[in-house]
């Protein structure tokens, strides 16, 4: 004879199967909405805005801790960290001084054949708020948004390397698609040979795809950006070669590579600003062949 | 624990106590927590609205449930709409058996439970996969199993604040 046991005479409102009709109609509107024509930004902006301030409060205690575990650092763990980083600084400041003078003479060799300098080195910080629960893509949110300017499409990286892409911006936070989602590509160029391709994320991790079987690849190779896209810097770290397979019934050779960054583990990341505006295209042919040069790098051999 | 359901008579449910929970749900479901550990850990709103689904479906309806899945949805940064229709959907199962569910001694409600929830997860994974996602690995179907092992404690838990002999 519990509560919950009492028969229910007299329901109120519709039967709940035409109930289970309207909304799994709703839900299927939203899902092809969102999906397909990404009509919903502006409710999940407001939606975002309301949850906001729950996920500070959730954020709050582990903030704390973290913060009570920061105070009670062990005085020698700080003095051999400052160590490190003072060493890391000095040599740091060495490659700075020697970057500063290759940065003028470039700049003067630019002016000199007139292209623009188009570097912009501006950056935020911004602090990884959660990550996405979603187990089929790759995201994380972090905390600045469209009051910080940020726009989609900006590369976002952290000390080691490229951490991925803003997809989305909302009013106070920003959804950061990693390089490892599915659907994320980026052009990069193996650092030691200059051979463009473009790295596929696959959900939950990167490979190099359609490289030709002679391709000058080794294990250990360092996979950094070409910046032809016209969004990332050239020469950001993305991913080191783990494993080459060249497979004489293949075309292409199969390259498994590692992303540099701590794809899953950063807390502090750095919005780096979009290469630029690219100048608007020329009508000759030129560029199109150059486009397929960057994805398949069968075709430049 | 016994795993009989409580035969006592308990005091009457505040919508106030329901929101809560269902609030609570929420917030456990924003924690930031380490990346391996949201492979096993189970939904938690799923399983609060489900308890509540079960035990006051006067209160909780499929409407409550397809609001609840639109939170998910923002909450977890999925697609709109996933979690909405796969909540409204199990809710709808479970209201339709709801009068010999509440019969059920625990355990036999954490086998229903255990049967609706792996009916959540795939018609969230079906969704998914129309939408054009990779399928994500066998492993999604764990945090169900998890989730109806947690059954009993969760019923214990939101049965406390109502036992007479508790104020």
């Amino acid at each position: 004879m519990d509560f919950a046991n009492t028969p229910s005479f007299f329901r109120s409102g519709p039967k709940p199967g035409t109930r289970l009709l309207l909304c799994a109609l709703a839900s299927i509107a939203l899902l092809v909405g969102d999906s397909r024509y990404g009509l919903m930004e502006q409710a999940r902006d407001g939606m975002s805005l309301v949850l906001y301030p729950l996920q500070r409060a959730v954020n709050l205690p582990l903030g704390m801790v973290r913060h009570v575990s920061d105070y009670f650092t062990v005085q020698a763990d700080l003095k051999s960290e400052n160590d490190q980083l003072r060493t890391r600084q000095l040599e740091m400041s060495a490659r700075l001084a020697r970057l500063e003078t290759l940065e003028r003479e470039l700049n003067e060799l630019r002016s000199l054949n007139a292209i623009k300098a188009s570097r912009n080195d501006a950056a935020q910080l911004a602090e990884t708020l959660y990550t996405g629960r979603d187990p089929f893509s790759y995201k994380i949110i972090i905390d600045k948004g469209a009051d910080a300017h940020l726009q989609p499409g900006q590369p976002v990286v952290d000390g080691r390397g490229l951490l991925g892409q803003i997809t989305r911006v909302q009013p106070l936070t920003a959804e950061v698609s990693l390089i490892i989602d599915k659907n994320q590509m980026v052009p990069v160029m193996i650092a030691r040979t200059g051979e463009r391709a473009i790295l596929y994320g696959y959900g939950g991790g990167v490979e190099i795809r359609y490289l030709p079987l002679h391709a000058d690849v080794r294990e250990n190779d360092m996979v950094v950006t070409s910046g032809i896209d016209g969004l990332y810097q050239e020469g950001t770290p993305v991913a080191r070669v783990s494993k080459v397979e060249r497979n004489a019934g293949a075309a292409f050779s199969r390259i498994t590579t590692e992303p540099l960054a701590g794809v899953q583990q950063t807390r502090f990341v750095l919005v780096l600003q979009q290469k630029g505006q690219t100048p608007p295209r020329p009508a000759e042919p030129v560029v199109p062949v150059k486009k397929t040069k960057g994805k398949k790098p069968a075709d430049s051999e | 624990m016994s795993f009989d359901r409580p035969k006592e008579l308990l005091k009457p449910v505040k919508r106030r106590f329901i929101f809560m929970t269902l609030l609570l749900a929420v917030l456990v479901e924003m924690i930031p927590l380490p990346h391996g550990s949201t492979r096993w850990l189970p939904d938690f709103i799923s399983l609060v609205l489900l308890y509540w689904l079960i035990n006051q479906p006067r209160r909780v309806n499929v409407g409550v449930a397809f609001l609840m899945g639109l939170v998910a949805d923002i909450a977890t940064a999925g697609m709109l709409g996933q979690h909405a229709l796969a909540y409204s959907a199990t809710a709808y199962l479970a209201l339709s058996r709801q009068r010999q569910l509440v019969m059920f001694n625990l355990g036999q409600q954490a086998l229903a439970v255990l049967g609706l929830m792996l009916c959540n997860q795939s018609i969230m994974v079906v969704a998914r996969m129309l939408s054009g996602s990779a399928f994500v690995g066998w492993s999604y179907f764990l945090p169900p199993l998890i989730g109806a092992l947690l059954w009993p404690l969760l019923t214990k838990l939101l049965l406390l604040p109502y036992r007479h002999h508790s104020v």
